[in-house]
C-alpha cells in the first residue's frame, strides 16, 4: 500500500505551522515556541549566575554589560517570551477545568492584550529608567 | 444559474511514483458543489484519479479532505465558499493519515479508535424497530425500547459523521501516531453519557486517562473550528477532563 | 455487551486501558504556583532593585534574608520542576514507546534534581 509519512521530526515543523489554521493555533504554536525558549533562557540564566559565586568583581563585569542597549532589548524580548507564556497558560490551566471553553479565543485575545499592555510598560520602565 | 469553468489542482500520489499536481479544468453549473467538479474530472478527464464519495449532504463522511489548504466535505463547499471560479481550486488529501493513493487515506486506524469507544449503532437494537411505516401494522411487532432514565429520547445519532477533518486539523496528531484524536475522544465522551453501566463508564474513562488520552491535547481548539458538524471536540476532550478530574478528587477524598 | 468489549481489548491496541496519567495535574499546578513565585522574584531583582539590577552586596543581602531564601529555593525547585514537565510534554508528543517514557522520564528527573543541587550550591556559595 502507497503511503507517504515524513520522519516524526520534519513532522514536527506542523507544530508551528499556522496556515489556514484560527487563533487557537497561534497560541499553541506560541506557546511551545516561548516554552522552549524559555528553557534554554533557564540554563542561561543560572549559567550567567555562577559569576556571583566569584565574587563582586565578575558579577560587576555582568552589571556593566547587563545595561547595553541591546541587553535590554533582550530583556523585553525575554519578557513578552514569560507574559505570553504565563498569560496564554492561564487560559490553557481553565479550559482544561472546562471553564471558559466556549470563549477561549476572546479568552486568547483578551489575555495577549494584556500581556501588551504589561510589555509595553515593563519596556517604557527598561529604557525610560 | 450559469456555467463556471473551475480549475483543479489535484495532488497525485501512487505507490512508488513521486506526488506530484495535475491540473485539470471543468465545466460545472454554480449551483454545484466542489465534488461534482472532482466527479467531472475523474468522468471526462482522468480515470486513474482516486477519491471517496457518496452521499453528497454531509451524513457519511466519506468525501472529507483539503481545499486551498482548509479541511473542507466537498459534498457541501459550494464554488462561492472558495473563490466562484475566479481562483484555482487546491485539492489536498486529509493530513496526518497515511495516504492510499491521490486523495484516498487509510482511515483503519482512525476506526479502530472510534470502535474503541464502542460508538458503532447496534443491530439488536435496530431489529426490534419498524423498519418502514408500512411494517408498522403488519409484519413487525415492534418491542417497546426501554429507556434509561435519563434519556428523553432515544438518542441514536451523533453530531460526528467520522470524517476525520478534526484529526486533519490538530497539531497533536500531526506527529503523535498513538494519540486518541480529538473524534475518539469526543466518542468516549459521547458513550459515558449513554451508559449507566459502572464498569463500561470506569473503561471509557480509563482510556481517556492515558498519556495518549485527553492529556496529549494542548488546547489548540482547531479540531472544534474544522468540524463541519458542530461536533466540538476540543469541548468534549475539556469536559472529560473535568470528569476524571473530579473522580480522581473523589477517589482520593473516600481513601 | 460484555463480550464485545474483551474482544475489543484483544484485537485493538486503542482499546486496551492504558496506565492513568498525573503530570497534566503537576504542570498546571507548578504553573499556577509561579505566577506567584516568578513573579515576586521579578519584581524583588528587577523593579524594586537601584537600577533594575542588584550589585553583588545587594545580592548577598537579599539572599541572607530567610523569607527570601525559602522563597528563591522554592521558585527554582518550581520552575525546575516545570521546566522538565514541559520538555517531557513535547517528547511525548512525538508519541513514543513506554519504554522510552520510562527513560525519559528517568532522564528528566536526573536534570532537575542536578538543576536544583547547582542552584542550591550558588546559593549557599553566595551567602557564605
Amino acid at each position: 500500500m502507497a503511503t507517504l509519512e515524513q520522519p516524526k521530526v520534519r513532522r514536527a515543523g506542523r507544530w508551528f505551522d499556522v496556515r489556514h489554521r484560527k487563533i487557537g493555533m497561534w497560541a499553541y504554536a506560541l506557546n511551545r515556541i516561548t516554552g522552549i525558549g524559555l528553557v534554554v533562557y533557564l540554563y542561561l540564566h543560572l549559567v550567567v549566575l555562577s559569576t556571583l559565586s566569584r565574587g563582586p568583581g565578575s558579577w560587576d563585569a555582568f552589571i556593566s554589560l547587563a545595561r547595553q542597549p541591546y541587553f535590554l532589548i533582550l530583556d523585553v524580548i525575554l519578557l513578552a517570551g514569560i507574559l505570553i507564556h504565563g498569560l496564554n497558560g492561564i487560559r490553557i490551566a481553565l479550559t482544561s477545568f472546562d471553564v471558559g471553553v466556549k470563549r477561549q479565543k476572546a479568552l486568547f485575545s483578551g489575555l495577549m492584550l494584556v500581556a501588551l499592555v504589561a510589555l509595553s510598560a515593563a519596556a517604557l520602565k527598561i529604557f525610560g529608567g | 444559474m450559469k456555467s463556471l469553468d473551475i480549475t483543479l489542482e489535484i495532488f497525485r500520489y501512487k505507490s512508488g511514483e513521486q506526488p506530484h499536481y495535475d491540473t485539470f479544468t471543468v465545466q460545472v453549473d454554480d449551483t454545484a458543489h466542489v465534488i461534482d467538479a472532482i466527479d467531472k474530472v475523474w468522468a471526462e478527464h482522468d480515470h486513474t484519479l482516486m477519491f471517496r464519495r457518496a452521499c453528497h449532504h454531509s451524513s457519511c463522511g466519506s468525501c472529507a479532505l483539503r481545499i486551498n489548504g482548509v479541511e473542507k466535505l466537498p459534498c457541501i463547499t459550494r464554488f462561492s465558499d472558495v473563490g466562484d471560479g475566479k481562483i484555482p481550486l487546491r485539492i489536498e488529501p486529509l493530513r496526518n493519515f497515511p495516504i492510499v493513493g491521490d486523495l484516498v487515506v487509510d482511515v483503519s486506524g482512525f476506526f479502530q479508535r472510534m470502535s474503541a469507544s464502542d460508538m458503532s449503532i447496534t443491530r439488536d437494537a435496530e431489529s426490534t424497530l419498524p423498519l418502514s411505516v408500512d411494517d408498522l401494522s403488519t409484519i413487525v411487532q415492534p418491542k417497546v425500547v426501554e429507556l434509561p432514565d435519563n434519556l428523553t429520547h432515544f438518542n441514536r445519532f451523533e453530531n460526528c459523521i467520522e470524517c476525520g477533518i478534526c484529526m486533519s486539523a490538530c497539531p497533536t496528531m500531526a506527529v503523535d501516531n498513538k494519540f486518541f484524536g480529538p473524534a475518539g475522544l469526543a466518542a468516549i465522551y459521547c458513550a459515558l453519557q449513554k451508559t449507566d453501566d459502572p464498569d463500561e463508564k470506569a473503561h471509557l474513562m480509563a482510556l481517556a486517562n492515558g498519556e495518549q488520552g485527553v492529556w496529549r491535547c494542548h488546547s489548540a481548539f482547531e479540531c472544534t473550528e474544522a468540524c463541519p458538524q458542530a461536533v466540538d471536540p476540543a469541548g468534549k476532550i475539556m469536559a472529560l477532563r473535568r470528569e476524571l478530574t473530579a473522580n480522581r478528587l473523589k477517589k482520593a477524598g473516600r481513601s | 455487551m460484555e463480550n464485545r468489549l474483551t474482544n475489543e481489548m484483544m484485537e485493538n491496541p486503542f482499546a486496551q486501558e492504558p496506565k492513568a496519567s498525573s503530570s497534566w495535574y503537576w504542570q498546571i499546578f507548578t504553573g499556577i504556583a509561579l505566577i506567584f513565585l516568578l513573579g515576586l522574584h521579578f519584581i524583588a531583582n528587577h523593579f524594586i532593585a537601584q537600577g533594575g539590577i542588584r550589585d553583588y552586596a545587594d545580592v548577598v543581602s537579599y539572599l541572607r534574608n530567610p523569607i527570601i531564601l525559602v522563597w528563591e529555593v522554592l521558585f527554582l525547585i518550581v520552575v525546575a520542576t516545570h521546566a522538565m514537565l514541559g520538555i517531557r510534554a513535547i517528547v511525548m508528543d512525538f508519541g513514543i514507546s513506554a519504554q522510552a517514557e520510562k527513560r525519559l522520564s528517568q532522564a528528566l528527573t536526573v536534570v532537575g534534581v542536578l538543576t536544583v543541587a547547582y542552584g542550591l550550591w550558588l546559593t549557599w556559595a553566595i551567602i557564605h
